[in-house]
């Protein structure tokens, strides 16, 4: 694979993403909420707590207790720590932002190309198909990854500040938080695009892509938010078996879109 | 440069292209006629390796074909393409997209930034570079995507539909672009509707429909049966048999005639001679028929026109 061509795409799609102001409300709103909730929930600790102690909400009673019974949450009080499981379960919100990032630019990727009658010219030029696929990947995949990880920093520097007035603590992001993050966060991403590319090649408008893609790619990939997200921000190592078997997943997946990444279907089936 | 033998290419069962064979040497622009649905881009495509073929093999720019992954690369970066739409970036610049499709064509940075600049000044395009591509107009669009098709400066170009719905005065000036594109030398394959291009601009010419019907240099498909009309003031027939004597000259007849008297001046008759040589055979047909005394209005020579070649190819395809 070509470094050059890798980075020429992913200059492209920037540029591209840049003056595309249909996918900038989705890029700007996710990391948005992702800073600001951890804030509003810091906030709102002392009223869950007095309903919690009043009996007013039954629900809320019972995530207090299972508070005081969870071994894997530090803290002295209990407002500590119930400020530390919101603040753990609040990463797989971040899980979730690269995820619909990628596979919405992933899904847009080929559409795009298929509206605007580019794939001819490019197949026409010496590029392979696993260059391309890769490079489309890529474009799609690495701005999500940094937006995320740039709301992160700046949700967690939030966090840290808000703990400490409102807790009197500095909850710091725990090792499952990094290594949902830094390990599961890519590979989920990687498995979204790659879902968001197959399918949108079937689709030959944007807005049929991407509802397909809303509909059908961003749920299942939100299963496996929820089958291995959790459990990766209580123990560390849970989240790296899931990175690798995600890994796994997504080295499947590309095989079998660049088989189906069939120049000829692109040219007689793709109009 | 180009050769195809045997060509075919099947979809779910249906022949879109049969045994198509031809030859184009180098340096020569070779223009393909035929309907909509002939299969003259399926063609272009399994010359550039894009679609596999179903039977039959090809050599072009020195790569045979059916190549290997590498193979059809090194072959993709020896042609140039024009597809019949643009097919360009909306978002980004004329020139950045000229960038893009130059680094895949594995131009290095500088080489693209010169030959843009020349092309794009070339072509008049140079101070529309910086605008979004989708704020261009049709013509301005596919001179870009001409420049695109030789920036990598390639000895083949294949070229499909290269005028199709562009006005008259940008057509004419993509047109002799492509004739400066043969005069440096390039092999050219030229797909198109347009006969009076084909006539203009090839040195070979092929009529398919599926298969070749018709393929020749154009020059000698065109030349046909030689014909000389004259029209003459009032009754002319009385000169139909001495000129049809004269050497040179295969037959003679009356095409029309209003066989009114010679001071009419609205009577007219026309002859069709059949002749071996125009350009040898019509100075002493006009002497002689000035010699018997006939008022010449009009001496028009005629040659087969490409439009009766591919109406008559094209027809008997159909039949």
């Amino acid at each position: 694979m070509k470094r050059d061509t890798l980075l020429l795409f992913l200059r492209k799609e920037l540029s591209d993403l840049r003056s595309n102001r249909q996918v900038w409300p989705a890029y700007m709103l996710l990391p948005l909420v992702a800073i600001l909730l951890p804030l509003l929930l810091l906030a709102l600790l002392p009223v869950l707590l007095q309903q919690a102690q009043t009996g007013q909400d039954a629900a809320v009673s019972m995530l207090v207790e299972t508070v005081a019974r969870d071994s894997t949450l530090r803290g002295t009080t209990l407002e500590e720590r119930l400020a530390r499981l919101l603040m753990r379960d609040l990463t797989l919100f971040y899980l979730l932002m690269p995820i619909v990032l990628s596979a919405s630019a992933a899904a847009l990727a080929l559409v795009r190309e298929k509206e605007q009658r580019t794939l001819e010219p490019i197949l026409a030029t010496p590029i392979r198909d696993r260059d391309l696929l890769l490079a489309k990947l890529v474009a799609a995949v690495i701005p999500a990854l940094l937006i995320t990880w740039a709301a992160f920093v700046a949700g967690s520097l939030m966090t840290m500040a808000a703990s400490w007035w409102t807790v009197d603590v500095i909850i710091l992001p725990t090792s499952g938080n990094l290594v949902a993050l830094l390990l599961l966060a890519p590979a989920m991403s990687v498995v979204a695009a790659l879902l968001a590319l197959r399918v949108s090649a079937r689709f030959t408008d944007v807005p049929g892509a991407m509802q397909f893609t809303g509909l059908v790619v961003v749920p299942l990939t939100l299963i496996l938010v929820a089958l291995l997200g959790r459990p990766a921000m209580m123990w560390p190592l849970a989240g790296l078996s899931g990175a690798i078997l995600l890994g796994g997943l997504a080295f499947g997946l590309f095989r079998m879109n660049l088989r189906r990444f069939a120049r000829e279907e692109i040219l007689t089936n793709w109009k | 440069m180009i050769e195809a033998r045997n060509l075919s290419r099947n979809f779910n069962g249906l022949t879109a292209v049969g045994d198509l064979s031809f030859s184009v040497p180098e340096g020569k622009l070779c223009a393909i006629l035929g309907p909509n649905g002939a299969g003259k881009t399926t063609t272009i495509r399994m010359l550039l390796g894009l679609l596999p073929m179903s039977s039959g093999t090809a050599r072009v720019a020195g790569i045979e074909l059916p190549a290997e992954d590498r193979a059809g690369a090194e072959l993709r970066s020896r042609v140039g393409l024009l597809t019949e739409t643009p097919g360009f970036y909306d978002r980004i610049s004329g020139r950045a997209n000229l960038e893009l499709f130059g680094r895949l064509y594995g131009l290095d940075e500088a080489t693209i930034r010169a030959r843009s600049e020349q092309w794009l000044r070339r072509l008049e395009l140079w101070d529309a570079r910086d605008r979004p591509f989708a704020t261009w107009s049709k013509g301005m669009k596919q001179r870009l995507a001409l420049i695109r098709a030789v920036l990598h400066e390639p000895p083949v170009i294949f070229l499909d539909e290269p005028t199709s719905g562009l006005d008259p005065a940008v057509a004419r000036d993509v047109r002799s672009l492509i004739a400066g594109f043969r005069a440096e030398g390039r092999t050219i394959l030229l797909c198109t509707h347009n006969l009076q291009e084909a006539e203009q601009l090839a040195d070979l010419i092929g009529v398919m429909r599926r298969r070749m019907l018709v393929f020749g240099p154009r020059a000698e498909l065109t030349a046909g049966e030689p014909r000389l009309t004259l029209t003459l003031e009032g009754d002319g027939t009385a000169l139909v048999a001495p000129l049809g004597a004269l050497p040179g000259v295969r037959s003679s007849m009356v095409v029309e005639s209003s066989r009114g008297e010679r001071s009419d001046p609205a009577a007219s008759t026309t002859l069709r001679l059949t002749v071996d040589d125009l350009d040898r055979d019509t100075p002493g047909v006009v002497r002689e028929a000035v010699r018997l005394g006939a008022a010449i209005r009009a001496v028009a020579p005629e040659r087969t026109s490409l439009e009766e070649i591919y109406l008559r190819a094209v027809g008997e395809a159909e039949a």
